[in-house]
């Protein structure tokens, strides 16, 4: 019996070793590129250089770009916060009857290929009372839809998790308004749950690109539009900034995380 | 003592299916009132309606003769503890139980003192700052119970509030809060599904089936007046029988009844022939075809002139259990035949 389980561990920790060699591989190769001055025959480079990265930092688009990213995500998923937030507490609490009809609803944009739904979004945008085709207005628009799923479920699951229905009920007997019941003892509770999908959503906004590309590539550079332009002209470069991207986002996830325990402490006692 | 809680042609309907069918209770100030009934049977509606967790169809719910039904939950005045305790998990249980008093705009100091009159009513003073995750399901409960009783609720609804707990906590708990709802002379309405707990608990039973009260009564008269085949059936082990089955232990029956009940305690074994036989009762022959005990009694299925009977000896060493197969005399008492009526009558 003990033997079995030791093998049993064995095999899995080399699969844990040989997925994480596929995933992590490409990265170190990455990083190692960025670095290199010269890597042509040898296993690791003969040069290593900083060139690349001060490159990278010396151009105005990169940082520009990096800041319409973040800012351009961060309105996308505070609105979609706004908006699901209520939506999903609303449907989930006093209208269990449409979560079907909601379940479908949000995986609707899955339906849809990006393209399709760009060539859509840019025809149905650029004529009319909205005329906000290629403007900032109908990206935020569009990346809204694409967070739809990841909000929602996130949102959702962690109203049942808390079991808010007679959460609500408790305090609204105890003569709390919906408002303030929902300020007081929904909230609270679900915000880890809430902070979690947003920091998906964001990731997930962060590395969008076809959609991107397509609804407003020509006015607007995101920092992945602008990794698409910059990969032709050197793969050092590129290297370099997919590094400082990925770094970006794990200090970010960090922060988040902590963040998030932080408020979790107070749960946890 | 005048009512206090009147419910008035209560109605209720999910889509097409009628939950609650003109339902009438009156409830007297102090009162401990039990709505027990099988899962599905209306009874935790019922609750939700009074406290206002669900819309009405049809009916009025007076608090001293005022209509409650037209009111949200947290002007009804209204104490309510569920099943899953509900308490807030983010609030230590402290917090829990001040939260209604502070919603109320309760002055800090007086929270305070109230909150501490009633942790130690309940007995978890030291408790005070810990988090409700923290705690047993028992312990979780009885905060759920200062927490309803701090805002002094005219009403205590309690929705199966042990049913999520061990045996032994709940036969504990069970005796704690009739001892805390006398203490406060709180109107109470108990729901659950254990008649047992109905029984030893309440001043008074109302057994709902389909959506309506079938029996109202005090646990005495519940238990051994039965009106129906379902009361007798849900109130314990009675022996129900059909008309024919009845004619065979009891000839020449009176009343038009069709079905009777006798409880199986109320019938007595005689196994010994140095017995006299008792000339006011009936003696039937029988065999016992199973015998199981359950403690202080002893619960045998006997064989009765071809009829099934369930009989309860107590277990006081005075007689052996009798084996399987063996054959009794059984001493049946006509007077403790009950007639009952037709469903729904």
């Amino acid at each position: 019996m003990e033997s079995g389980i030791k093998r049993a561990g064995i095999a899995h920790r080399l699969l844990m070793l040989l997925l994480m060699i596929y995933l992590l591989l490409p990265l170190l190769a990455t990083c190692i590129y960025a670095f290199a001055q010269e890597w042509q025959t040898t296993v690791l480079p003969e040069r290593w250089t900083l060139e690349w990265f001060g490159e990278m930092f010396r151009d105005l688009r990169f940082l520009e770009s990096l800041w319409t990213s973040l800012y351009l995500c961060l309105i996308s998923v505070a609105i979609s916060l706004i908006v699901m937030l209520p939506a999903v507490f609303v449907i989930t609490v006093y209208l269990p009857k449409w979560e079907s009809f909601m379940k479908g609803l949000v995986v609707l944009p899955y339906a849809v290929p990006g393209v399709v739904a760009a060539v859509g979004l840019i025809r149905a945008y650029s004529s009319g009372p909205l005329e906000i085709a290629g403007t900032a207005y109908i990206l935020i628009g569009a990346y809204f839809v694409v967070v739809l799923p990841y909000m929602y479920q996130g949102i959702r699951n962690s109203l049942l998790t808390v079991s808010a229905g007679p959460l609500l009920a408790a305090a609204e007997l105890l003569g709390a308004s919906r408002t303030r019941a929902f300020a007081s003892v929904i909230l609270p509770n679900i915000w880890p749950g809430v902070l979690v999908s947003s920091l998906l959503s964001f990731s997930v906004l962060f590395g969008e690109f076809v959609l991107t590309n397509m609804l407003v590539g020509g006015q607007i550079q995101t920092i992945q539009v602008y990794l698409y332009h910059r990969v032709g002209e050197s793969g050092h470069l590129a290297s370099a900034i997919a590094i400082t991207y990925f770094v970006f986002i794990l200090l970010l996830s960090a922060l988040l995380m902590k963040l998030g325990q932080k408020m979790n402490g107070g749960l946890k006692g | 003592m005048s009512v206090y809680l009147e419910l008035q042609g209560i109605r209720k309907r999910f889509g097409h299916t009628s939950v609650l069918d003109d339902v009438n209770l009156q409830i007297r100030e102090g009162e401990l009132v039990t709505l027990l009934g099988p899962s599905g049977c209306g009874k935790s509606t019922l609750l939700r309606c009074i406290a206002g967790l669900a819309d009405l169809d049809g009916g009025q719910i007076l608090l001293e003769r005022r209509d409650i039904a037209p009111l949200p939950p947290r002007s009804r005045e209204i104490g309510m503890v569920f099943q899953s305790y509900a308490l807030f998990p983010n609030l230590t249980v402290g917090e829990n139980v001040e939260y209604g008093m502070k919603m109320r705009g309760v002055a800090k100091a007086d929270r305070r003192r109230r909150s501490e009159e009633l942790l130690a009513v309940v007995e978890l003073t030291d408790k005070r700052d810990a988090y409700p995750q923290h705690l047993s399901g028992g312990q979780q409960q009885r905060v759920a119970l200062a927490r309803s009783l701090a805002v002094r609720p005219k009403v205590l609804l309690l929705d199966e509030p042990l049913s999520a707990l061990d045996a032994q906590i709940r036969k504990n708990l069970r005796a704690e809060i009739r001892a805390i709802q006398q203490r406060f002379n709180m109107t109470t309405i108990f729901v659950t599904h254990d008649q047992e707990e109905a029984l030893t608990l309440s001043d008074r039973v109302c057994l709902m089936n389909k959506g309506r009260i079938v029996q109202e009564g005090t646990p005495e008269q519940i238990y051994t007046r039965p009106r129906t085949e379902f009361v007798a059936r849900f109130m314990g082990s009675y022996n129900v029988l059909t008309r024919p089955e009845a004619l065979k232990l009891f000839d020449g029956l009176e009343g038009s009844a069709d079905s009777f009940a006798i409880r199986p305690e109320s019938v007595v074994l005689l196994s010994g022939s140095a017995q006299p036989l008792p000339a006011d009762k009936r003696i039937v022959e029988g065999t016992i075809c199973a015998v199981s005990l359950l403690g202080s009694i002893i619960r045998y299925a006997i064989d009765a002139a071809g009829v099934r009977l369930t009989i309860d000896a107590l277990n006081d060493g005075r007689s052996l259990p009798l084996a399987e197969r063996s054959p009794v005399l059984l001493a049946l008492d006509e007077s403790q035949l009950l007639h009952l009526e037709k469903e729904g009558a």
